[in-house]
C-alpha cells in the first residue's frame, strides 16, 4: 500500500471511528450518513471563515472553480470542546489563510464534506484525530 | 375591578400548581444536611472532577480493567440479545431508509446513550445526592442517594429516575421510567419496563469503571452488560454544549440524513455573486 500523507490522515479517521465503537462510543452528534467515508479528498482554497460552534466547527472555504470566480465550500469539523482538548484554538485557522483540506466527501456531490485535516504552503499540518488528550492527572 | 382580575389569574394558576403537586409522587422529603453529612463525604471514594470515556487503544486505563491486581468486572460484558418482537421493530427501522437519529436534530440520547458520548462528564457529591454533569448536549443526571424508593409509576422521561447506594467502593445506580424515544445502541429500542444498573467505582486513583446493565423484559431476553473505562483530567472545567447554537444536521420525518450548506451571513456576503 502506497505510504501517502493521504492515505495515512484516512487511516488516522478510520482508527478514530474504529476507537469510538470499540469503546462503545456513540457517535457525538451525529452518523455519517450523508458523507462517502469510501475515500478521501483533498482540494486546496482560502479560509473565508471558521466557525468555532457547537455541535460542529465549520471551515469555509472559497475554492477557485473554472469560471475564474470562486466557490463557497463548507466542511464540518468535530466540536470546539472536542478540539479544544487536543491543540486546536478557535484561531487554529484565519480568514485569508491558505490551506489544503482532506476531507470525506458529501454523497450527493454538494460542495462540502467532513473535515479531516488540513495543511498549510509551509507544510504544517493539524489533524482533528490526534488521539487522547495529555494525561493531566 | 382591576384587583379582581388580578386575584383571579393569580388563584387560578397556583390552584393547578397545588393540584398537581398533590397529584405527583414526589413525597420524599430529603432532611436538611448536618455537618456529619458533609463529613461523611470526605470518606467515599474521590470521584470528584471531569472524566471522559477512554476511546480504546493500548492505555494503561484500558488494561487495568483485566488485571486481578487491579480489580476485575463484576459484571461480564454480553452481546445484544432482543426478543423477537423487538429484533423485528429493529429490523424495521432500519429498513425504513432510517439513515440517522434524532440527534442530528439535537435530540438528546437519553439513557444509556448519554454516557457513552465522546465528552467528558464531572461527579458532584452532595449529602444525598450524586451529581452527574454531562458536557454532550449540557446535560444533568441527579442520583438520589438519600435511601428514598424508587418511583413506582415514573413519568417516562430521557434520564429516568436514579437511586444510588453504596456497596463499600462502588456507587450502585438503579434507573427506571425511560421515555421509548431513547435508544438502547442507535436504532435498538426498547420498552417502558427498561431498567438500568449502574456500577460505578474507582481502579486506580484516576480511573474510573462503569459498568451497565440494561433489563427490558420485553425488548431483551437477557441483561445486556457493557463496561467502559474513563480518565480524570484534573485541569479541564466542563464547556458548554449548545447543540442549536450552529446545527447544520438533521434528519427529516422519515429518517433521511440531510446537511445544510449554506454559509454564514459573513461568508455569503463576501463571496462573490456567481
Amino acid at each position: 500500500m502506497n505510504q501517502t500523507p493521504k492515505n495515512a490522515f484516512l487511516r488516522t479517521a478510520m482508527l478514530a471511528a474504529l476507537c469510538l465503537a470499540e469503546a462503545g462510543l456513540s457517535p457525538a452528534h451525529h452518523g455519517f450518513a450523508v458523507f462517502d467515508t469510501s475515500a478521501q479528498k483533498i482540494i486546496t482554497g482560502t479560509v473565508k471563515e471558521f466557525q468555532w460552534t457547537n455541535p460542529h466547527t465549520w471551515v469555509w472555504l472559497d475554492v477557485p472553480n473554472d469560471k475564474g470566480g470562486v466557490d463557497a465550500w463548507g466542511f464540518e469539523g468535530m466540536s470546539p470542546n472536542f478540539l479544544g482538548r487536543r491543540g486546536w484554538t478557535r484561531k487554529s485557522l484565519q480568514p485569508g489563510d491558505k490551506i489544503t483540506v482532506t476531507y470525506f466527501g458529501l454523497k450527493d456531490g454538494s460542495k462540502g464534506g467532513a473535515f479531516l485535516s488540513f495543511k498549510r504552503p509551509n507544510g504544517e499540518e493539524l489533524s482533528m484525530w490526534k488521539g487522547s488528550p495529555t494525561e493531566d492527572n | 375591578m382591576h384587583r379582581n382580575i388580578l386575584r383571579a389569574t393569580l388563584i387560578v394558576p397556583l390552584a393547578s400548581i397545588a393540584l398537581v403537586t398533590g397529584a405527583t409522587a414526589q413525597s420524599f422529603k430529603r432532611p436538611a444536611p448536618t455537618p456529619a453529612d458533609w463529613a461523611a463525604i470526605a470518606k467515599l471514594p474521590d470521584f470528584t472532577g471531569v472524566w471522559e470515556v477512554q476511546m480504546g487503544g493500548g492505555a494503561p486505563a484500558a488494561r487495568s480493567i483485566i488485571n486481578p491486581a487491579v480489580g476485575v468486572p463484576s459484571m461480564r460484558p454480553t452481546a445484544l440479545s432482543l426478543t423477537a418482537e423487538y429484533d423485528k421493530k429493529r429490523q424495521e427501522l432500519m429498513a425504513h431508509a432510517e439513515q440517522d437519529n434524532q440527534s442530528a436534530n439535537c435530540l438528546p440520547p437519553g439513557m444509556p446513550g448519554i454516557m457513552a458520548q465522546p465528552y467528558p462528564m464531572e461527579f458532584l457529591f452532595t449529602p444525598g445526592q450524586v451529581t452527574i454533569v454531562i458536557e454532550a448536549y449540557s446535560m444533568v443526571r441527579h442520583i438520589y442517594a438519600d435511601g428514598r424508593p424508587l418511583p413506582s409509576d415514573p413519568d417516562p422521561t430521557f434520564f429516568g429516575t436514579s437511586v444510588g447506594h453504596w456497596e463499600g467502593d462502588t456507587l450502585v445506580v438503579k434507573s427506571v421510567g425511560f421515555s421509548t424515544q431513547t435508544e438502547i445502541e442507535p436504532h435498538v429500542p426498547h420498552s417502558d419496563k427498561m431498567e438500568i444498573l449502574e456500577k460505578f467505582r474507582l481502579l486506580d486513583p484516576n480511573t474510573m469503571s462503569i459498568e451497565t446493565a440494561v433489563t427490558d423484559p420485553e425488548a431483551l431476553k437477557e441483561p445486556y452488560v457493557t463496561s467502559r473505562i474513563l480518565r480524570r483530567h484534573r485541569s479541564w472545567t466542563i464547556a458548554e454544549y449548545v447543540c442549536e447554537q450552529n446545527n447544520r444536521n438533521y434528519v427529516d420525518r422519515n429518517g433521511k440524513a440531510g446537511i445544510n450548506l449554506t454559509p454564514p451571513a459573513a461568508a455569503e456576503t463576501l463571496a462573490p455573486k456567481q
